[in-house]
């Protein structure tokens, strides 16, 4: 008796493990996140391929995750300026996007979907709230995921000298893109 | 009571997968792959400090303008009113580029007046950062190598005791070699130690060619853009020839010290030091600082570098 209460235990056990599986979770750890500024002296870009972002599609969970020191400047210079003093990356390492997709229920079919996202998302130590649209391309297991949307730099407490205002812009357009695709582990 | 015992597991089991669906287990599977790494930056600034040559290097195809001046000792007999506290001098000044070949492999060409009987210094230098300090201190320093060579120009001296008396091409060239390690300790400070070596081909009557030294430096950021720097040079000069140059010349060899603030304003580096050496280039600095900080014979300096990208718009 004492055996079947176990076999039947380890069975209870193996079938939420195994039933992730084939869960409503996607993860893409190779999206793309760039921004762009244009100021009056100088255009300044930057992308990042290393964002790690996961979705549930039942509950319409989101997390976007990228590594502030991941993104790659045309100048090794900006890029130093870009980490050391304004954004502090020793300090605060990660931007961190926690959100929920309304009308989730549309990403189980086919198709292209624009969807309202909203959550908070934290840069540089700052966290704010934030709701963009976000253009959903389903395609049986694989969603890619194409938003694009504008950050005020004061908004996140990243100073800008006044020696440096032209060349940098007060608000940022900031594009993001995800493969998510096949299964979640 | 076996029964109950059953059923709380079971209920627990159940719920086991509602919580995974939960923003917690998202977080855990939008964790990123790859450990923390990541390079440490910025230990320094720019490519030297006050006396000492720093871990950083220029990126692939960047091209930095540098000028250095050393400005007359401040108090002390040669200072004071009647030179406008040292400023009516100027000891030394250097002017040279750096331009980085690749991200850890930079050149230099700088020419430098020269603060002791060698004058009119031609200067090439090659600096290789070959270990990268990481931020989660699986290796807790960053390590270069620095080599350069300096070619005086100065007219042949014809009293052999002099310093200058080069009758061969080669007489006229030193060598300096420095191994450079640095660890950024906190985004606030960083330090630097420096073994290196110098080596002059040619000499005063019975100077040493050739010797070892070590340097200290230190750097401690005050706001986000502006630094309090130091540094410091030991040499391990022979005693008796030390003794015996000391005699000959009348003169005390004292040890290299700067201090100074940086102040960064994107692009440009500023750096007001003091320091008690009168020369420039770790060449001179390094075997010839007569001038001691307890005598005022120390001196305002400043550098100004700035970084250009060759590359890219």
């Amino acid at each position: 008796m004492k055996k079947l209460y176990y076999s039947i235990l380890l069975i209870l056990i193996i079938i939420p493990v195994r039933s992730r599986s084939q869960s409503n979770i996607l993860v893409s750890r190779t999206a793309q996140v760039s921004f762009f500024s244009s100021a009056p002296l100088e255009d300044i870009q930057a992308v990042s391929t290393l964002g790690a972002s996961a979705i549930n599609i039942s509950t319409g969970d989101i997390i976007f995750k990228v590594r502030i020191n991941t993104f790659q400047f045309e100048k090794k210079l900006m890029q130093e300026h870009f980490n050391e003093n304004y954004m502090e990356s020793e300090k605060y390492p990660t931007s961190e996007f926690k959100g929920k997709i309304s009308d989730v229920a549309k990403l189980r079919k086919e198709g292209r979907y624009v969807n309202l996202v909203s959550g908070t998302l934290n840069i540089h130590g700052v966290t704010k709230r934030y709701e963009t649209s976000v253009e959903f391309l389903v395609k049986g297991r694989e969603i890619t995921v194409k938003a694009s949307f504008p950050i005020k730099l004061a908004d996140h407490q990243i100073k800008i000298p006044s020696v440096a205002w032209k060349k940098i812009a007060e608000t940022v357009k900031v594009n993001l893109s995800a493969d998510f695709s096949g299964e979640a582990q | 009571m076996k029964n109950i015992f059953f059923w709380i597991i079971v209920s627990i089991v159940l719920s086991v997968p509602i919580i995974s669906f939960g923003q917690d287990d998202l977080e855990m599977l939008a964790g990123f792959d790859s450990v923390q790494r990541d390079k440490v930056i910025s230990t320094f600034k720019s490519g030297s400090i006050i006396n000492l040559k720093t871990i950083e290097t220029l990126g692939k195809g960047e091209l930095d303008f540098r000028v250095d001046h050393r400005f007359g000792d401040i108090a002390g007999k040669a200072g004071g009113a009647k030179n406008f506290f040292g400023l009516d001098n100027s000891t030394d000044i250097k002017i040279g580029f750096d331009y980085g070949l690749t991200d850890e492999l930079n050149f230099g060409i700088y020419r430098a007046k020269g603060a002791s009987d060698a004058t009119q210094l031609y200067e090439g230098a090659v600096k290789y950062r070959f270990l990268d300090q990481t931020q989660d201190d699986r290796i807790p320093v960053s390590l270069a190598f620095f080599a350069s060579a300096t070619l005086s120009a100065a007219k042949s001296d014809p009293n052999l005791n002099s310093p200058v008396s080069f009758r061969r091409f080669k007489d006229r060239f030193v060598y300096v070699g420095q191994l450079i390690i640095a660890r950024k300790f906190s985004s606030r400070l960083s330090i630097l130690v420096s073994p290196s070596y110098v080596h002059r081909n040619y000499t005063a009557y019975g100077d040493q060619n050739a010797f070892f030294a070590i340097g200290f430096a230190g750097r401690i950021k005050i706001t986000r853009r502006i630094s309090l720097l130091a540094d410091y040079f030991l040499p391990f000069r022979n005693g008796l020839k030390k003794t015996l140059m000391e005699s000959t010349w009348g003169e005390t060899y004292y040890n290299p010290l700067g201090i100074g603030l940086e102040i960064e304003t994107g692009g440009h580096v500023f750096s007001l030091n003091f320091t008690n050496s009168k020369s420039i280039q770790e060449g001179q600095l390094i075997p010839e600082t007569y001038s001691s900080w307890g005598k005022g014979q120390f001196r305002w300096g400043f550098g100004i570098t700035r970084r250009f990208s060759l590359t890219g718009g």
